[in-house]
């Protein structure tokens, strides 16, 4: 188990991480999703012990650990925009091996292996100049997995990635984690690839964990109270009113789960109500009923239905639908 | 013109001739410059290493008392090491003065803030990721080292060059500390001055091209060894 505790994590005074806790368990696939900025990499950096957090502490398995131990050697991190050595693709492959000191032919037999697995063994006498930045991005996970590290940490592995060369990333990693027990903690603002392949989908926004799923956050500035705690805040071309002490900057969720999705707009206490038309439908687990709809109502939202809901709207992409939500439903954090 | 033209005649005669005199004060520049370099660069390399990338209280102090002996006059530099040599001075005993050690040791100290401040700049160049990279891959403090000096390998090599080149070029320290002694501490550059002075025109320009020439064979060896340059 790979653990965050109590750390604050600052860049030049300017706090860019505070989480109580994040962890990641023994063979579990969490994403963290998450705007640019968010913080996402900096987790990432600390959870491969390439920082030593401002404050508090990193534990693996129980045990305090900080960078420049072996404690390294159990994570494995492929940023977001990889770079190679200057040597060529199989001696980036090796690098790790050899660092380990792996006798030579364990360090053939993984490399051939390794390579095979993410495609990339045409590529294996190229050097890093003669690869496009897709290719870099599979070498480098392919350099990382060659290591078979207990945590692999993704910063937007796909990012460069072409929609098969991501699937194939994605099956990679899928068939690693089938045949030995490898976490993985992935760094992605794709929440569609996040929810198919993730077990375990966290927010990040502004340095802190979202307390609820990560669709419909937004970074606002709240004003002064109309009434009592009842703000609005602006989002898009849209105003969301929300029950909240909080001024200032602030990030606002709005949990798909608590979005009323209608035709017309209902009679209710919902003081927010918006119109607009589907732009997406989604059924991001096989087998659970639930159909993300997203319906760009000024500024984009994502509402969860069941099928039958769905059925009986009869919504499909470009369907005029109408979303409302409780102010005290929105979460300001 | 005529002047300048015969000098040049007879500067290719005696570098064909096989006069052992040049020979003679081309090989100790030689071995004077191969001696401070590799002293300079051993200890100015992994210093320069250490001031790009190891944060530590004083650094930028640090960093500007090197960037400042840049600058120091090696006239001033062969002074103060005349003051240490002499019969009188605390390292009296060691009996330098006037010796080939003595302008190598200038030479060091001269070369070593060149050597220090260059590679700090070429190692604070390479991308910071190539580190990180190296890191979580599970390199340790040294492998990690290596692996950055080998993305700066080229700018490195710069750096032992110019330290070479600083080396063989000086002559304040060399004529203060060596003495200029024919067949013991006569260097290429003092030499040139003594011969310059002495109105010995072609002789002066001779020992400026074997100067030229070995600065040229250490640039060519040092891009030999750098291996293939490109990425």
């Amino acid at each position: 188990m790979l653990e965050l505790v109590g750390v604050r994590h600052e860049y030049d005074g300017r706090v860019v991480l505070d989480l109580e806790r994040f962890a990641v368990a023994p063979g579990a696939a969490v994403a963290v999703v998450g705007p640019n900025g968010s913080g996402k990499s900096t987790l990432l950096r600390l959870l491969a012990l390439l920082e030593r957090p401002t404050a508090g502490r990193v534990l693996l398995d129980g045990a305090v650990v900080t960078p420049g131990g072996t404690a390294r050697r159990h994570m494995t991190l492929v940023e977001q925009r990889p770079i190679l050595f200057r040597a060529t693709v199989r001696e980036n492959l090796e690098f790790g091996l050899q660092v380990r000191g792996i006798r030579r032919t364990e360090v053939n037999r993984r490399v051939e292996n390794v390579a095979a697995r993410l495609g990339i063994t045409p590529l294996l006498g190229r050097r890093r100049h003669e690869l496009s930045d897709g290719e870099v991005q599979r070498v480098a996970v392919a350099r990382a997995l060659a290591v078979e590290p207990d945590v692999l940490l993704l910063d937007e592995p796909a990012s460069s990635a072409d929609r098969a060369a991501a699937l194939t990333l994605y099956r990679t990693l899928a068939e690693e984690r089938a045949r030995r027990p490898l976490a993985v903690c992935l760094a992605s603002h794709q929440l569609e690839d996040a929810y198919r392949w993730a077990d375990d989908v966290r927010a990040l926004a502004d340095g802190r964990l979202s307390p609820v799923t990560p669709e419909n956050l937004f970074r606002v500035d709240l004003t002064t109270a109309e009434s009592g705690d009842l703000k609005r805040a602006c989002v898009g071309t849209v105003e969301i009113a929300a029950m909240t002490d909080k001024i200032g900057p602030a990030i606002l969720a709005v949990p798909p789960t608590d979005i009323f999705v209608s035709r017309e707009p209902l009679a209710s206490s919902a003081r927010n109500t918006f119109r607009g038309r589907v732009t997406a439908l989604a059924r991001r687990r096989a087998g659970d009923g639930a159909v993300h709809v997203t319906a760009d109502v000024g500024v984009e939202l994502v509402a969860v239905v069941t099928e039958e809901g769905l059925r009986d709207l009869a919504l499909a992409p470009g369907s005029p639908v109408v979303f409302s939500f409780k102010a005290s439903a929105v979460r300001v954090f | 013109m005529d002047f300048l033209a015969e000098g040049f005649r007879r500067a290719f005669a005696l570098l064909f001739s096989g006069d052992a005199e040049v020979y003679g004060i081309a090989l100790l520049t030689l071995k004077i410059g191969f001696v401070a370099t590799v002293l300079a660069c051993g200890l100015g390399l992994p210093l320069g290493f250490v001031l790009a990338t190891r944060p530590f209280w004083g650094r930028r102090a640090a960093l500007t008392v090197v960037n400042t002996a840049l600058a120091f006059p090696t006239v001033v530099l062969g002074l103060l090491l005349y003051g240490l040599l002499s019969r009188r001075g605390p390292l009296g005993a060691v009996g330098w003065l006037y010796t080939w050690q003595a302008i190598a040791l200038g030479d060091v100290l001269l070369a070593l803030p060149i050597a220090a401040a260059l590679a700090a700049a070429a190692v604070q160049g390479v991308d910071p990721r190539i580190r990180r990279t190296a890191e979580t891959l599970g390199a340790g403090r040294w492998r990690t080292a290596w692996t950055v000096a080998r993305e700066a390998r080229f700018a490195l090599a710069a750096v032992i060059t110019t330290a070479f080149g600083h080396v063989v070029a000086e002559i304040g320290s060399a004529m203060t500390v060596g003495g200029n002694i024919r067949g013991q501490t006569r260097t290429l550059t003092t030499a040139v001055a003594l011969y310059t002075s002495q109105g010995d025109f072609g002789l002066a320009l001779a020992l400026g091209l074997i100067l030229l020439l070995l600065a040229l064979l250490v640039n060519v060896a040092l891009q030999m060894l750098q291996g293939r340059g490109h990425a």
